[in-house]
C-alpha cells in the first residue's frame, strides 16, 4: 500500500500543497471540534510514543469549559535506543507535522503549540522552524488561519539531552524550565499540564496521521492495520539486517516480513538469536517468538512484550547478551532521573552487577540477584522509566540465563560484542 | 464524602483525604520518608505504597486520594516485598556510619529496617557510591551526602516554609545529591528545622553534633521564651545539661522553631550564668547580697521604684508588684507595657521579643501602678531614688536613669544582661530551672516546665522577693509560685 505518512519529495511546503497537504486542514476548520475528535476516535489512531493510548479519548479528556489556554505539545524527544523514526518523519514529511498539530490545536482549543525536540536533532530543528515560517508566511498557521478566525502558533523548543525528558510530565517540567523529572499523577497533562493548563500531548508521528484521518476519514484509517491496531507505523530497524531503515507498514504485518522482505534478511553468514521489538526498553523476544509474532499493539502483547516506539533491534548469534544489557544498564544508570527510590537504586545496582559478569567476576546466584532487584523496580516508580530498565532484564535473564551462567563460570563467551563494537558502528544497538 | 476500607477497617473521610491521611485517623501508620504533613507532596521515596483492590500497581499513600468503596492493604504480601525492596535500595548506597551518627537512635532507616525488612545485605561494599561527607552548609548545619536518602524534606523546606530556595537535589541517578544552589548559604533563621525534619543523618545539627547520644536525653514539653510567639517545644536534657530544644508541633502555634529560639537554651549554661550576687561588679554570696539589696531598699523605701518585666513569668512579676505594695509600701511601680505584636516574617518571629508582654498586662490589671512614661518623669525629676527591677526590663527607662543617677538593682540569670552602672545584681533561677506562667501574642497561656535545676542557691525571682521582703521586716507570704498568682485574673 501506499505510505501515509513517510513520503518523498513533500518536505517543500510547495510540494507538500501540490500533493494536496493543508486541504485537511481547511476541511477541519469547516468542522466543529467536537466532529473532529469523534473523526480521531473512529479512526482508532493510537499513540505512536510506546504507550499506544488512543489519541481521540486523550483529545477529549481536556475539560469542556475549563477557562484560561489550553495547550499542544508534540513530543519530538525522541531518545528511546534505536529508534529513529520521528527524525526520519519531520526531515521527510515536517508539514504533515505542522498540519496535524494545527488540527489537533483547532480540536482541543490550543491557541499554541511546541515541539519539544530532542537537543541532538539541532538540523531537524532548524528544518522544522523553516517549515514553520514558510506555513506561517502561507497562512496556515499563525493568526486567523485560512480565514477562519482561529489563530495557532507552533514554536519548537530544543531539549538539553536527557533521556527522560522523553516521558510527557518530565517534558513539560523542562519545557516550563524547571529540571526535567517526571510529575505524579494525577493530575494527568488533560487537566493540569503545561504551566498548570489543560494540555495535549502527543508523538510526532501520532500528529503526522492526523490530515490524512481528516482527508479521508476515519473508517478508512481504522480499515488499514488489524483489529484495535488501526493504521499504519514507521519501523526502525537497526542491527545486522541489509537494509536496516525506517518502514512504514500496516500494524499486524508480522515481524520477520519486515525483517526478512523490507531490510533484506540479515547479512550474510548471521544467525538470528533474538529481537528487541519496540525500543530498548521492551522485552526481548527470542529467535522463534519473533518468528511466531505480527507487529501489532495486540500481539506483541500476548507475546510478552511491547509494541513500543517501533524500534526493532535484531541480534544475531555473534552478539552477547550479557554485554548487550550491560549496554543498556549503562544507559538507564545515566538517565534515571533520580527521583524515585528504586530506580535511582536499582539501575545502578544492576549496572554493577552486570560490570561484574562481563569482568568474569560475578557468582552464580547474583543471576537471581539481578533478577529480583529488576523485579523489585518493576511497577514501582512515579514513571516507566524503572519498568524500562527492569523489562530487558528480567526479560534477558529469563530467556538467555544460559549465558550469564557461563560468564558466572568464568568462560569466557568468546563473543566480545557490545560497547567496544558499537563505538565503530558494528553493534545491534546503534543508537545507545 | 468517600467511604472505604483500610486494612479490613471502614472509615468515611472529608473528600481529597490522601489513604496516608485515612489510614491515620485509624489508627494505621504507613511508613514514609518523603512525606511530611507541612510540605507538599512529592512522592519519591516510595515506601508508603500500599494495594488498593482493582488498581494494577502499587499506590503510593501519601498521594493517592480516598475514593468511595476502595478497599485498601498496609499489609499484604506485596506491600510488605514493596517496603523490604525500598529498605534495601535506600540502604545499598548509604554508608551505614552509624556508631558515628548522630542520628542514631532516632533514624528512619534504622527503625523501618528492624520494622519492615531485617534482611540480609546482598550489595558489594565495594560498590557503594561514595559521596562528599561532614560539609558544614550555613552556621547551623553539616551535610553529608552519603546519608542522604534524597527525600527532598529539606529542598521543600527551604522553597515552601522559609521561601528562600538554597536547596536542590544537583546531577541525576545514584550520583544525584543535595547541593547549595550557586552562591547561596544555607542561613534562613529557621535552618535547623532542616535537621529535624531530615528522617536521616544527613543534615544534622552543629550544635548538638557529638554532644550526646539521643536515647540518653530525657525530654521535657515546655515553651520557647525568644519572643512573643511562645512556641511550644521540647527540650532535651540529662544530667542537668540542656542539648537541644526541638519544636512541638501543634495547631495553634508552631510546626516548626526558629534558630533564635532553639538556642536560647545556651544562657542557662554559658560561662557566665550567675550564680552570686553582684555589687559594684564583685562577686559576691547570696545572702550579704540579699542584705545589702534589702537595706538599700529600707533607706529609700517610699522613693523606691519597681518596674516589672515582659521578660519574667506572671508568677515573678506579681511578686515584684506585692513588694512593692504591701512590702516597700511605694507608689512608683509599674507594669504597664505594650508592644506591637504579631509576627513578622509571616513565620514565627513575632515583632514583640519579650516573652510575656501580655502576661504583665493581666498583673498591672490586677495590681494598678503608674503608666511607664510616669515612671520615667519621676526618676528623670530625681523623685526616683532606686528602681529595682529585672536586667533586660532596665534597658526601656535607660535615657531617664542615665539623666538622673538613681541607683539600679536588678535581677539577671547572666551577667552579661547586666547594665553598665548597675549598683547591685541578684540572680534568679530562670525558666529552664523553675516553672513560669506566660501568656503568648495569641492571649494563649504558656507553662514552662523545667528541664534542669538552678544553681546551688539560687532561687525563682518570687522566692528571691519574698525573702527581700522578710529582711526589711514584711512578709509577703509567698510559699509557692501559686501563692503570687492570687488575685490576678488568666483566661
Amino acid at each position: 500500500m501506499e505510505n501515509i505518512l513517510l513520503k518523498d519529495n513533500v518536505a517543500d511546503l510547495e510540494a507538500y500543497f501540490a500533493s494536496g497537504g493543508y486541504r485537511p486542514l481547511k476541511k477541519a476548520l469547516s468542522l466543529k471540534p467536537a466532529e473532529i475528535i469523534d473523526e480521531v476516535k473512529k479512526s482508532n489512531l493510537r499513540g505512536r510514543g510506546g504507550a499506544g493510548f488512543p489519541a481521540g479519548l486523550k483529545w477529549s479528556f481536556i475539560p469542556k469549559d475549563a477557562p484560561g489556554p489550553r495547550y499542544l505539545v508534540c513530543n519530538a524527544d525522541e531518545g528511546e535506543p534505536g529508534t529513529y523514526k520521528d527524525r526520519e518523519l519531520i526531515i521527510k514529511n515536517p508539514h504533515a507535522l505542522l498540519e496535524g498539530m494545527a488540527i489537533a490545536g483547532f480540536a482541543i482549543g490550543a491557541g499554541h503549540g511546541y515541539i519539544y525536540i530532542r537537543g541532538e536533532f539541532a538540523a531537524e530543528t532548524e528544518l522544522l522552524d523553516k517549515a514553520i515560517a514558510a506555513a506561517r508566511a502561507k497562512g496556515f498557521i499563525g493568526k486567523n488561519i485560512l480565514g477562519s478566525g482561529f489563530d495557532f502558533e507552533i514554536f519548537t523548543h530544543r531539549g538539553a539531552g536527557a533521556y527522560i525528558c522523553g516521558e510527557e510530565t518530565a517534558l513539560l517540567e523542562s519545557l516550563e524550565g524547571h529540571k526535567g523529572q517526571p510529575r505524579l499523577k494525577p493530575p494527568f497533562p488533560a487537566v493540569k499540564g503545561l504551566f498548570g493548563c489543560p494540555t495535549v500531548m502527543n508523538n510526532v508521528e501520532t500528529l503526522a496521521a492526523i490530515p490524512a484521518i481528516i482527508d479521508k476519514g476515519g473508517e478508512w484509517y481504522a480499515s488499514i492495520g488489524i483489529g484495535k491496531s488501526a493504521g499504519t507505523k514507521l519501523f526502525c530497524v537497526s542491527g545486522p539486517v541489509n537494509k536496516p531503515g525506517v518502514y512504514e507498514l500496516p500494524l499486524g504485518t508480522p515481524l520477520m516480513e519486515l525483517i526478512e522482505k523490507n531490510c533484506g534478511g540479515l547479512k550474510p553468514g548471521k544467525k538470528l538469536k533474538a529481537v528487541i521489538p519496540g525500543g530498548s526498553s521492551t522485552p526481548v523476544l527470542t529467535a522463534s517468538e519473533a518468528g511466531a509474532v505480527n507487529l501489532d499493539y495486540e500481539s506483541l502483547a500476548a507475546a510478552g512484550s511491547m509494541l513500543g516506539s517501533g524500534a526493532v533491534i535484531v541480534i544475531d548469534d555473534s552478539q552477547c547478551m550479557v554485554k548487550l544489557l550491560q549496554v543498556l544498564a549503562r544507559f538507564y544508570h545515566h538517565e534515571s532521573c533520580g527521583q524515585c527510590t528504586p530506580c535511582r537504586e536499582g539501575c545502578g545496582w544492576i549496572e554493577k552487577i552486570l560490570n561484574r559478569f562481563e569482568a568474569g567476576a560475578a557468582d552464580e546466584k547474583e543471576i537471581d540477584t539481578l533478577y529480583s532487584v529488576a523485579d523489585g523496580m518493576m511497577g514501582r516508580t512515579i514513571c516507566p522509566l524503572a519498568d524500562a530498565m527492569a523489562m530487558p532484564v528480567i526479560s534477558f535473564v529469563k530467556k538467555f540465563r544460559a549465558e550469564f551462567e557461563a560468564h558466572a563460570r568464568g568462560e569466557t563467551c568468546g563473543k566480545g560484542r557490545g560497547l567496544e563494537d558499537q563505538r565503530t558502528g558494528g553493534s545491534a544497538l546503534r543508537s545507545v | 464524602m468517600p467511604k472505604l476500607t483500610i486494612d479490613g477497617k471502614s472509615i468515611e473521610v472529608e473528600k481529597g483525604t490522601t489513604l496516608l491521611a485515612a489510614a491515620q485517623q485509624l489508627g494505621v501508620y504507613i511508613p514514609r520518608y518523603c512525606y511530611h504533613p507541612k510540605l507538599s507532596i512529592s512522592g519519591n521515596c516510595r515506601m508508603c505504597m500500599v494495594e488498593v483492590e482493582k488498581a494494577p500497581k502499587l499506590l503510593t499513600a501519601c498521594s493517592t486520594e480516598a475514593a468511595e468503596g476502595m478497599i485498601v492493604s498496609t499489609t499484604s504480601d506485596k506491600v510488605k516485598a514493596a517496603r523490604r525492596d525500598v529498605l534495601e535500595f535506600l540502604l545499598i548506597n548509604h554508608p551505614l556510619d552509624c556508631p558515628i551518627c548522630d542520628q542514631a537512635g532516632e533514624c528512619g532507616l534504622q527503625d523501618y529496617y528492624m520494622d519492615y525488612s531485617l534482611a540480609p545485605s546482598r550489595f558489594r561494599m565495594a560498590d557503594k557510591v561514595r559521596r562528599e561527607k561532614r560539609r558544614p552548609v550555613g552556621p547551623h548545619l553539616v551535610l553529608d551526602k552519603e546519608r542522604c536518602i534524597l527525600c527532598t524534606r529539606c529542598v521543600r523546606f527551604c522553597s515552601e516554609v522559609t521561601k528562600t530556595s538554597e536547596l536542590e537535589v544537583m546531577e541525576r541517578a545514584d550520583h544525584s545529591y543535595i547541593g547549595l544552589k550557586e552562591g547561596k548559604a544555607l542561613d534562613n533563621g529557621y535552618s535547623l528545622n532542616i535537621a529535624d525534619i531530615c528522617p536521616v543523618g544527613a543534615f544534622t545539627s552543629r550544635d548538638f553534633r557529638f554532644k550526646s547520644r539521643v536515647w540518653f536525653l530525657k525530654k521535657v514539653p515546655t515553651v520557647c521564651l525568644g519572643c512573643a510567639t511562645g512556641c511550644l517545644i521540647e527540650a532535651h536534657h540529662n544530667e542537668n545539661i540542656i542539648y537541644r530544644l526541638v519544636p512541638r508541633p501543634n495547631p495553634d502555634t508552631n510546626t516548626w522553631l526558629c534558630d533564635h529560639g532553639r538556642l536560647t537554651y545556651k544562657s542557662v549554661q554559658a560561662g557566665d550564668r550567675l550564680s552570686k550576687g553582684v555589687i559594684k561588679n564583685g562577686l559576691i554570696d547570696l545572702e550579704p547580697a540579699l542584705r545589702e539589696v534589702a537595706s538599700r531598699i529600707d533607706e529609700a523605701r517610699t522613693s523606691v521604684a519597681i518596674l516589672g518585666s515582659p521578660w519574667l513569668s506572671i508568677e515573678d512579676n506579681a511578686a515584684l508588684a506585692r513588694l512593692a505594695k504591701d512590702g516597700v509600701k511605694t507608689g512608683s511601680y509599674c507594669f504597664d507595657f505594650n508592644s506591637e505584636q504579631g509576627i513578622k516574617d509571616g513565620i514565627l518571629i513575632n515583632k514583640d521579643s519579650a516573652p510575656n508582654t501580655s502576661g504583665v498586662k493581666a498583673v498591672g490589671a490586677a495590681h494598678g501602678g503608674i503608666k511607664l512614661a510616669e515612671l520615667s518623669r519621676r526618676i528623670t525629676a530625681g523623685e526616683i531614688k532606686l528602681v529595682l527591677t529585672e536586667a533586660r526590663a532596665a534597658g526601656l527607662i535607660k535615657q531617664a536613669l542615665k539623666s538622673a543617677g538613681t541607683r539600679l538593682i536588678v535581677f539577671a540569670a547572666n551577667r552579661g544582661e547586666i547594665p553598665p552602672d548597675t549598683y547591685a545584681t541578684l540572680p534568679y533561677a530562670s525558666y529552664f530551672e523553675t516553672p513560669g506562667t506566660f501568656i503568648n501574642y495569641q492571649g494563649l497561656r504558656r507553662r514552662t516546665e523545667p528541664p534542669v535545676k538552678a544553681p546551688e542557691g539560687v532561687k525563682p525571682l518570687w522566692a528571691v522577693v519574698n525573702k527581700l521582703a522578710a529582711y526589711s521586716g514584711d512578709s509577703l507570704r509567698l510559699e509557692s509560685a501559686e501563692d503570687a498568682l492570687e488575685g490576678i485574673e488568666l483566661k
